[in-house]
């Protein structure tokens, strides 16, 4: 049987403009899911509650089959989080702030940190502060993989960050999950990271989930399809995202049930054509 | 390491379907020669954006059926000849393509006749000396 790795139950957070939740979450080894939502709906919250950073206010977390105290921080040697929360540490230099935190890991690998800063050309005696934003986001990455963790939560990894290194750091996510035992849970807002990396879409909307599927749902139900005719009850049906009339043209999230009504109707289709992940996305979080 | 497989847009075959197909049209064409490396699950489902549930049950399929085989701790390679039935995946895949064609002449109104005419001026085009 597969076990989660993380496991989120009626989770809440309350702020006087916005609240979180309740929310469910699970995540699965060998899955990667990617958190989406417009700016505001609570991604980056969402994940620094998961981590313990912000307390919640009410909710059960478990990470790997157990809920954990909040003195225990085992758990979190087996997870990896990234999620702008060194700038309090910005005065160090990046050699400096990867001994302050390499100490907090035993699992820790020099060997793959050396790797990776050559990698992504760090310069170790810079001082985090003084980092661009897209290398501050870098250096943030690397750390987060260096100490051998089994589950990665990402916050906008690859924001500001130049097209090479973002296509290094898709690699080193693929590489990741290779094994198939890991996850990633990845809030991002480019369509190619959802594209090429993730297999299951979460999307937020003022803190609550609002759709949670495997991707390949949107493939096989979304589509775009041209009629000869379209009916009142074709427009009203919960499953027509938008139509136009002339010349009829159908968006829908549900193909299947769409085209029996559509026959009974009597209704032919010309044409077919099933929707890109950007168009989809557009849709849900848009609505 | 890339293989040339696409998902169709317009297709109503479920995603894991084409990409066993379009595999094991490769293979039986001889394009895929027995112990070539394909990509892993990950790999596939990054290079054709969908998810690896989808390509591991491809992989599943191609593997329950010969033409694929896993090594622990090595990777996925095309297998031997001998262990597949490439006779009947020749017909399989030649009556669905087929299949397919016919269903889009009759969607754009073809008569049955029309059907055939083209198909006999087909036949003579690839078969005749």
């Amino acid at each position: 049987m597969v076990s989660s790795l993380m496991q989120a139950k009626e989770v809440t957070k309350k702020y006087k403009r916005f609240s979180l939740g309740p929310l469910d979450m699970e995540v699965e080894p060998g899955i990667v899911i990617g958190l989406i939502g417009s700016n505001g709906s609570g991604k980056s919250t969402l994940l620094r509650v998961l981590m313990d950073v912000l307390k919640r206010d009410s909710g059960h977390i478990k990470f790997f089959g157990q809920e954990w105290h909040e003195d225990d921080v085992e758990w979190k040697q087996k997870v990896g989080y990234a999620g702008e929360i060194l700038d309090a540490y910005g005065f160090l230099t990046v050699g400096e702030l990867k001994d302050l935190i390499s100490r907090w890991y035993p699992s820790w690998s020099n060997e793959q940190f050396e790797t990776l800063v050559k990698r992504y050309k760090i310069d170790l005696k810079e001082k985090y502060r003084r980092c661009s934003k897209g290398t501050q986001k870098k250096i943030e990455f690397i750390f987060t993989l260096c100490h051998n963790p089994s589950l990665l939560l990402l916050d906008e990894p690859t924001a500001g960050v130049d097209i090479v290194s973002q296509r290094k750091m898709k690699e080193d996510l693929l590489n990741f999950m290779e094994d198939g035992e890991k996850a990633i849970v990845l809030a991002t807002h480019t369509v190619d990271e959802i594209n090429s990396i993730c297999d299951e879409i979460v999307v937020l909307e003022s803190g609550r989930i609002i759709h949670s599927f495997n991707k390949d749902e949107i493939t096989e139900n979304w589509a775009r399809i041209w009629t000869s005719d379209i009916g009142e009850n074709v427009k009203n049906h919960p499953n027509v995202i938008q139509y136009y009339s002339n010349p009829c043209q159908i968006v829908t999230n549900d193909l299947d049930t769409l085209e029996g009504i559509i026959q009974k109707e009597q209704i032919t289709i010309n044409h077919m054509q099933r929707l890109s992940l950007e168009e989809v996305l557009e849709f849900l979080i848009d609505n | 390491m890339k293989i040339p497989i696409h998902i169709s847009e317009e297709s109503r075959e479920p995603i894991y379907h084409q990409v066993e197909t379009q595999i094991k049209t490769l293979i039986v064409g001889g394009q895929l020669p027995p112990g070539t490396s394909l990509p892993s699950i990950r790999a596939l489902a990054s290079d054709l954006g969908c998810s690896v549930i989808t390509t591991r049950r491809a992989y599943q399929n191609l593997e329950a059926s010969g033409f694929i085989k896993t090594a622990q701790g090595k990777g996925t390679f095309v297998n031997e000849t001998k262990n597949m039935n490439i006779e009947e995946a020749k017909d399989k895949i030649a009556y669905d393509a087929l299949e397919k064609a016919i269903e889009q002449g009759i969607q754009v109104g073809c008569t049955e006749e029309e059907i055939r005419t083209i198909f006999r001026e087909i036949m003579k085009n690839n078969f005749s000396q």
